[in-house]
C-alpha cells in the first residue's frame, strides 16, 4: 500500500520529535497504545498556565508510518491552541489530511486519543474539570 | 472467508449418489474422494468445535486422511478426482496446520463465532479501552525507548553492555507475562468447550482480550530478540 505524500513527508521529516519534562506542572502527558499492531505513543503538551494555550508539543511514536505522520501533524495542529480548541481535533480530520486508507485509520485514532490523553493529564495535574468532550453528537 | 458455523449441509454424493453431510473428506458410504467440502476446519477431522483437543489424535487423523489423500492412489482415477485429491490435500494441511497450534486454533474458533481478531476490527471497537492493555504501556513505550538506544549504539560501533543486559531482562520478563497469558488462554478453553452460551460469549471475549495482549506481548518479544541478536 503506497503511502500519501503528506504521510512520506511527514514520516521523513516529522515535527516536533522529542520529550518535555513529565514533572512538570505545565507538562501534560499522553502515552496511548494501539492493540491493533502494539504500536505506541506518547504526546506531550507544555500549557500556559494563564491563557491555557498549548505552547509546546512533541511526541514520540514507535509504529507504522501513519502512526507517526499521524502524531506528528497532531503536534502541528495543537501548537498555539487553547486545551479546549485541541479537543476539538478529531481523528477524522487526521484521516483527510494525510489521506489515510481504512487500514489506517486506527493510526489517526491513536494520535487523537494521544491528545486527549495529554490534555486529560495536564487537567488532572493542575485540578481543571473535566469537561465532557462528547465528539461531533454533542453538536448534532 | 470463513464460513459461519452451520456445516451439516446434505449433499450427495457424486458417485454413489447417497446423501452425506457436507464436512467430509470421502463417502462414508462408498469411501469415495469428495471435492473440498464447505464446513469448518475442525469437521475436516470429524471434530466438534472445541478448544481443547488431543493433539494425539488429531495428528493421527491426519497421518491417515493424507495416506488415504495421497496421489499416487489416484493414478488412475478420473480427472475429477485428481483435482479434488490435490484440493483436499491443501485443505487438510490448512486445517491441521491451523488447529494443530493453539493460537492459531483459538483465534480461528473465535473468528468462527465473529469475533474480530487483530487487525481486523479496524475500527468498530476501537474505543473499548478495555482492549489496550494500559498495565503495560508504560513499560512497552521505555523498552522501544531502549531498543532505540541500543540500534543506534550498534550502528555507531558501540556496545553497551549495561543496555544489553537490561533489555535481556525485559526479555525475560515480557517472555514470562507471555506464558501468563498462554494459561490464562488455556483456563477459557475450558470454559468455552463446556459452556452454555452465556459462558461461552464470557469466555470469547476475555480470549480475544487475552490474544491482543498476546500479540502486543509477542511484537515485543521479537523486536528484542532482533535487537539482541543483531
Ligand atoms: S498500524 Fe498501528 S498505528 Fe499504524
Ligand atoms: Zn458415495
Amino acid at each position: 500500500m503506497a503511502y500519501s505524500d503528506k504521510v512520506v513527508d511527514h514520516y521523513n521529516n516529522p515535527r516536533n520529535v522529542g520529550t518535555l519534562d513529565k514533572s512538570s506542572q505545565e507538562v501534560g502527558t499522553g502515552l496511548v497504545g494501539a492493540p491493533e499492531c502494539g504500536d505506541v505513543m506518547r504526546l506531550q503538551i507544555r500549557v500556559n498556565p494563564e491563557t491555557q494555550v498549548i505552547e509546546e508539543a512533541k511526541f514520540k511514536t514507535f509504529g507504522c508510518g501513519s502512526a507517526i505522520a499521524s502524531s506528528s501533524l497532531a503536534t502541528e495542529w495543537i501548537k498555539g491552541r487553547t486545551v479546549e480548541d485541541a479537543l476539538a481535533i478529531k481523528n477524522t480530520d487526521i484521516v483527510k489530511e494525510l489521506s489515510l486508507p481504512p487500514v489506517k485509520i486506527h493510526c489517526s485514532v491513536l494520535a487523537e486519543d494521544a491528545i486527549r490523553a495529554a490534555i486529560g493529564d495536564w487537567k488532572k495535574k493542575n485540578g481543571v474539570a473535566e469537561t465532557e468532550t462528547a465528539p461531533a453528537e454533542a453538536k448534532a | 472467508m470463513l464460513k459461519v458455523l452451520d456445516s451439516a449441509v446434505p449433499v450427495a454424493c457424486w458417485s454413489c449418489s447417497v446423501a452425506h453431510n457436507d464436512a467430509t473428506l470421502f463417502c462414508p458410504h462408498c469411501s469415495k474422494i469428495q471435492p473440498p467440502p464447505g464446513g469448518d476446519y475442525f469437521s475436516v477431522f470429524g471434530l466438534e468445535p472445541r478448544l481443547n483437543l488431543d493433539l494425539a489424535a488429531l495428528e493421527q487423523e491426519f497421518h491417515r486422511l493424507s495416506r488415504r489423500l495421497h496421489p499416487d492412489r489416484f493414478a488412475r482415477a478420473g480427472e475429477n478426482e485428481k483435482q479434488w485429491s490435490l484440493a483436499d490435500t491443501a485443505l487438510l494441511n490448512d486445517a491441521y496446520r491451523t488447529l494443530k497450534d493453539p493460537i492459531h486454533r483459538t483465534e480461528y474458533l473465535l473468528k468462527l463465532h465473529g469475533a474480530e481478531i487483530g487487525d481486523e476490527h479496524s475500527g468498530k471497537d476501537r474505543r473499548d479501552p478495555s482492549r489496550v492493555p494500559a498495565d503495560l504501556l508504560e513499560e512497552v513505550f521505555e523498552l522501544n525507548m531502549q531498543l532505540e538506544e541500543m540500534r543506534m549504539a550498534r550502528s555507531a560501533g558501540e556496545t553497551d553492555t549495561e543496555l544489553q543486559a537490561s533489555l535481556e531482562q525485559a526479555k525475560r520478563k515480557f517472555d514470562g507475562l507471555l506464558e501468563d497469558v498462554d494459561k490464562d488462554l488455556r483456563n477459557e478453553w475450558q470454559a468455552w468447550d463446556e459452556g452454555d452460551d452465556v459462558a461461552r460469549k464470557a469466555a470469547q471475549n476475555k480470549m480475544v482480550a487475552l490474544l491482543d495482549r498476546r500479540r502486543y506481548l509477542s511484537n515485543l518479544v521479537r523486536d528484542v530478540t532482533e535487537t539482541l541478536g543483531a
